[in-house]
């Protein structure tokens, strides 16, 4: 990721469509919070942040990996952002890019992630990259005045050498 | 922002005041032994000290604060610490992390009052309308005393942390609002 890349995601941030299926988002941030916000990430050691790029360069998204280096976990965070670019297999290509690196790079045991139980897309494709659902989180989240389950999902460190071995 | 929204709560049993600067060299004798860590999601961190507990007990400005109260006797000696973390108003929810680290004070009904007590004052006056913790799977006295407050089982989070070395799977709980009205009413 890089600073030239803000502008777009604070763009990107101000649409309804996309931030409705953000877990973290307050008001839409703007381009100062946005640097805030990188300049965070950049000098926390237990963040690993991605920006997705089609083959052609064009900017899609983000991904991100929040370690917990003593428990051997990390917990995954993507957003396709701009929405002209959903449904093409730019978020399944970037989930296996990431565990990839997470099992094999990083060593780590478990990764996991949480999801609104009504993003329908999203949780088909960590199913697809593997995840199994562990649990669901009751009333979790309040969007535009109700509260939603928010799905808990994970994949193991032998569930991923199971799955890529079958690649 | 920080421990100064914890306010005095009074239980049955036991009474909760804010945690101070001075406690935290008790706190971090409980965390350091070796019967109270095992329980706690920190067993295989280095050893505590006052530096590293300080955010953890809600004596630093967060994003979310940690509201975290000295879990005190009637006649006044502290036995653990019980806190309601990352507390959300706008989700409305929030995390409840409980430990007794007075070993000799384990089975006495402590930490369930204390839990009442929290959970009263979280959903009552903080307007929470969720409050959920996550323990280790094989922590059957503590399961015990989360469901008899309340909390039932969301899921099972596999493998998450370690211990000693060993993977571990926790177990993850909540209580909402709607159901404690229902139990607090029995």
């Amino acid at each position: 990721m890089e600073e030239r890349d803000l502008p777009r995601f604070v763009e990107w941030l101000a649409d309804r469509d996309v931030t409705r299926w953000l877990a973290a988002m307050g008001e839409p941030p703007t381009l100062e919070d946005e640097r805030e916000w990188y300049e965070r990430r950049r000098e926390d050691p237990e963040s690993v942040m991605w920006s997705i790029e089609t083959l052609d360069g064009q900017l899609a998204g983000t991904v991100e990996l929040r370690l917990t280096p003593r428990a051997k976990r990390a917990e995954m965070g993507i957003a396709i952002q701009d929405k002209a670019l959903w449904s093409q297999g730019l978020g399944t290509d970037s989930v296996r890019l990431v565990l990839t690196y997470a099992f094999e790079d990083l060593r780590l045991n478990r990764v996991e992630l949480t999801t609104d139980e009504e993003n329908t897309r999203a949780v088909r494709c960590y199913q697809k990259c593997g995840f199994v659902r562990e649990g669901l989180l009751r009333q979790h989240r309040l969007i535009d005045g109700r509260f939603g389950n928010t799905l808990l999902m994970a994949l193991l460190r032998e569930e991923w050498l199971v799955s890529s071995e079958q690649g | 922002m920080g421990a100064r929204q914890a306010s005095n709560l009074e239980g049955a049993a036991v009474r909760l005041r804010a945690v101070e600067e001075s406690d935290l060299p008790l706190l971090v004798r409980w965390i350091n032994d070796p019967d109270v860590r095992h329980w706690l999601h920190h067993s295989d961190r280095p050893d505590a000290t006052v530096e590293s507990v300080r955010g953890r007990f809600g004596l630093t400005v967060e994003r979310f604060p940690n509201l975290v109260w000295m879990i005190e006797t009637i006649e006044e000696r502290p036995v653990g610490h019980v806190g309601l973390l990352q507390v959300d108003p706008h989700h409305k929810r929030a995390e409840l992390a409980i430990s007794i680290g007075e070993k000799e004070c384990w089975s006495r009904g402590y930490g369930t009052d204390a839990i009442r007590t929290v959970l009263r004052h979280g959903f009552e006056d903080l307007g929470l309308r969720r409050v959920d913790l996550h323990t280790d799977a094989d922590n059957a006295r503590g399961i015990r005393c989360y469901e008899k407050c309340g909390f039932v089982r969301e899921g099972v989070m596999r493998k998450r942390r370690l211990r000693y070395g060993k993977p571990l799977d926790m177990v993850l709980m909540a209580v909402l609002r709607d159901e404690w009205q229902v139990d607090s009413e029995q």
